[in-house]
């Protein structure tokens, strides 16, 4: 009776992941399975023809020029916004975290781009941002009589989007910066203050560095944020314009997707994308454990 | 008895919606044994991934409606029953009555694939209270770019800073204005007959025509003369006509309503005239543009017999002259046209009678029946990056035309490599 009752201990996990693993597989890991198929073929738009082309499409997608300009302009999009993002949402969890009166106020309207969804959020900017009819160009002109084409000119298009995507990333990093500072020991920075130190040192060398964990994790949840999720956003307000200056990866895969239906570039370019996410979630795996030191 | 179900998708918004299931709701009254179910599935182009979805699904829906650039690959898929083999069992079916400028468009090796529906092509709309302002005569449009460019100076207004308060032109950013000012000048868009002898291998855009309109577009640019849109921002370009930014807007047919109910709005008087041209170029005409319906394959027979039904009644002279009327799309067919004109609705409308008119007036070539690939909309996308580079500076007129012509190219090789 006993050994039997292990067996099933041991069993039950498996059980019980069933649904979730059907869930998975059917859902990502056998359409996965499918691109990474299709990225060696090319067929029409129906289906209907398919021809095997081996490496073709990895061949095309890096040789390439202006498949390697996106490379290159998504690499500085999500440096940017990941940079921006991280620094400003924990200096305002820092101002957040100050018990002022109302600060329960400021926090849930802060909170309230995140409960936005990212074509909504475009579409606002989309309007702020009208050349001729827009709130931002409004006040723009009037300071100092400037008309800004922003979602069709150089370099206000990455401008633009660039400020529409950390509005949207901020709020998720500052509720984690909140939570974070709020643990930080107040006998701590008590201490330190007798010891003499400053604002600046306590905010860098005591604070910042105790949230450390929650920084990292940040960083890599917004790297992917960056990456995948901002598709909406550059979809309603630049359409990867002017000229596929603001083409992000994610946007070219849907470009040649569906609006080319161009499934084997389309495969074989989120085959990289997928490659690169994975080096990112190893590297997190990784340090995520070991470096980053948890009081 | 059960109904026969038919899936009817088609990608046109707004108030259109309503118009569309109403015409099938009077489908349904004169078809007792027919269920029609009308979805708005989207913009063309998601209505196509949808397709493509039911397709790969199996579950096709029975009648689409696809844009006319879809025609080329609609057709290579194999995935439509053609709309002849319908029109040659079926002797009630008279296709004479068709406008043949539209036939033309949809016709493939003497081969009618798909019913046309809504059809339109573009024309030039001006602010006849704004040319008075400006000293120009409101009853004379121009006709060249010449006179376009001198209209756009006397309309363009600047303050002390430099930045615009009115401007003379605009149209959205789009490959169709580009193609159908060639088909103006009588000039190709792909070699073998603009594909229609043959599939495609070369874009012909670096030629004379091409270069005109282009270099046009960047002067226009250049001197302020036009405000440029978002790429394929229609509404864009309509609401800087409708709140008098601009003096004139060249846009498709099928907003001739939207543009007479708004001049009315905005209190302004609204014209209509035909697209200008060079002064010395050959005169070619109109291509048609819109969109079409298409009988999907792998469907019960049962089903594609009453989705006939449903496709011929949509291109029936009443409901056309009704599509016509809530749309500005002109009526496929020439019954419909004779009708409007007996009752007194061009003289009450001369706007939808100048977007006919220009129809009419087009020379008949393989020019201006409209060039068929099975890569338009990636030559459209190329065509459109590379006029906003140009916008930005980054590209002269020639290396626009070019630098699509290369990528057309490239692309043209490798989709009929899928044929071979």
């Amino acid at each position: 009776m006993k050994g039997k009752g292990i067996n099933f201990r041991k069993i039950l996990p498996f059980l019980l992941l069933i649904p979730t693993l059907f869930v998975i597989i059917t859902f990502i890991y056998i359409p996965a399975a499918d691109s990474f198929e299709m990225s060696f073929n090319r067929e029409n738009k129906f289906g209907t023809r398919t021809i095997f082309v081996g490496t073709e499409n990895y061949g095309k997608i890096f040789t390439d020029p202006e498949y390697l300009s996106i490379f290159g302009f998504t690499a500085v999009y999500v440096g940017l916004t990941v940079f921006i993002t991280v620094f400003l949402s924990f200096f305002l969890a820092l101002l957040l975290n100050k018990n002022v009166p109302g600060s329960y106020v400021y926090r849930a309207l802060i909170f309230i781009p995140y409960a936005v969804s990212p074509a909504i959020a475009g579409t606002l900017w989309t309007f702020m941002l009208d050349p001729v009819a827009g709130h931002v160009n409004y006040i723009i002109t009037a300071l100092f009589g400037q008309q800004i084409a922003w979602l069709t000119t150089e370099p206000y298009a990455f401008i633009a989007l660039l400020a529409a995507t950390v509005w949207k990333m901020l709020p998720f990093d500052i509720v984690f910066y909140i939570a974070g500072l709020q643990s930080v020991p107040d006998d701590l920075l008590e201490s330190a203050t007798l010891d003499g130190a400053g604002a600046f040192t306590k905010i860098w060398k005591i604070k910042f560095p105790l949230v450390s964990p929650i920084t990292f994790y940040l960083v890599i949840m917004n790297i992917i944020a960056a990456m995948f999720r901002s598709f909406a956003t550059i979809d309603v307000m630049t359409g990867g314009g002017p000229g596929g200056y603001t083409t992000t990866m994610m946007y070219k895969v849907y470009l040649d997707a569906f609006s080319y239906q161009k499934m084997g570039i389309a495969s074989a370019e989120s085959v990289v994308m997928f490659i690169m996410m994975a080096i990112v979630t190893v590297i997190y795996f990784i340090y995520g454990q070991k470096n980053v030191y948890y009081r | 008895m059960a109904k026969t179900k038919v899936q009817f998708w088609h990608a046109m918004s707004g108030w259109r919606i309503d118009l569309l299931n109403s015409m099938a709701e009077d489908f349904m009254e004169l078809h007792p044994d027919i269920e029609v179910e009308v979805q708005y599935t989207g913009s063309y182009n998601d209505t196509l991934n949808k397709l493509i979805a039911g397709i790969k699904a199996g579950t096709p829906p029975n009648v689409v409606q696809v844009y006319e650039i879809g025609t080329r690959s609609m057709i290579d898929g194999q995935i439509a029953v053609p709309m002849q083999d319908m029109i040659d069992q079926d002797p009630d079916f008279d296709i004479a009555t068709f406008m043949p400028q539209v036939l033309n468009y949809y016709r493939i090796d003497g081969k009618l694939y798909s019913m046309p529906f809504n059809s339109s092509n573009a024309i030039l709309f001006y602010n006849k209270t704004m040319f008075e302002e400006a000293g120009l005569n409101p009853d004379k449009p121009p006709r060249n770019y010449e006179e376009l460019k001198q209209a756009c100076a006397a309309l363009t207004e600047k303050d002390k800073n430099g930045n615009i308060v009115t401007s003379g032109i605009t149209w959205n950013l789009h490959s169709w204005f580009f193609e159908q000012m060639l088909a103006m000048q009588d000039a190709p868009l792909v070699n073998n007959n603009n594909g229609r002898a043959a599939p495609p291998t070369e874009a012909l855009l670096d030629n004379e025509a091409g270069m005109k309109f282009m270099t046009l577009w960047n002067e226009l640019t250049e001197k302020d003369y036009m405000i440029n849109t978002k790429k394929e921002d229609w509404t864009g370009a309509r609401k800087l006509f409708l709140s008098q930014k601009v003096g004139m807007l060249i846009t498709s047919t099928s907003d001739v309503v939207a543009m007479m109910d708004g001049a009315e709005e905005n209190n302004f008087e609204v014209g209509a005239a035909f697209l200008p041209t060079p002064k010395d170029s050959p005169k070619g005409g109109a291509i048609i543009g819109g969109g079409s319906l298409w009988l999907i394959d792998g469907n019960p027979d049962e089903e594609t017999k009453a989705a006939w039904e449903f496709v011929k009644f949509m291109a029936e002279a009443p409901q056309q002259i009704k599509w016509h009327e809530g749309t500005g799309y002109f009526p496929v067919r020439k019954d419909a046209v004779e009708q409007l004109l007996f009752e007194g609705y061009y003289t009450e409308y001369p706007d939808h009678l100048v977007a006919l008119m220009q129809l009419l007036f087009s020379k008949q070539d393989y020019n201006t029946n409209g060039a068929i690939m099975g890569v338009f909309p990636e030559f459209r996308n190329t065509l459109e990056n590379n006029v906003e580079k140009m916008i930005n500076g980054q590209l002269t007129p020639e290396e626009v035309l070019e630098k699509t012509a290369e990528t057309t190219d490239d692309l043209l090789e490798e989709y009929n490599e899928l044929y071979e």
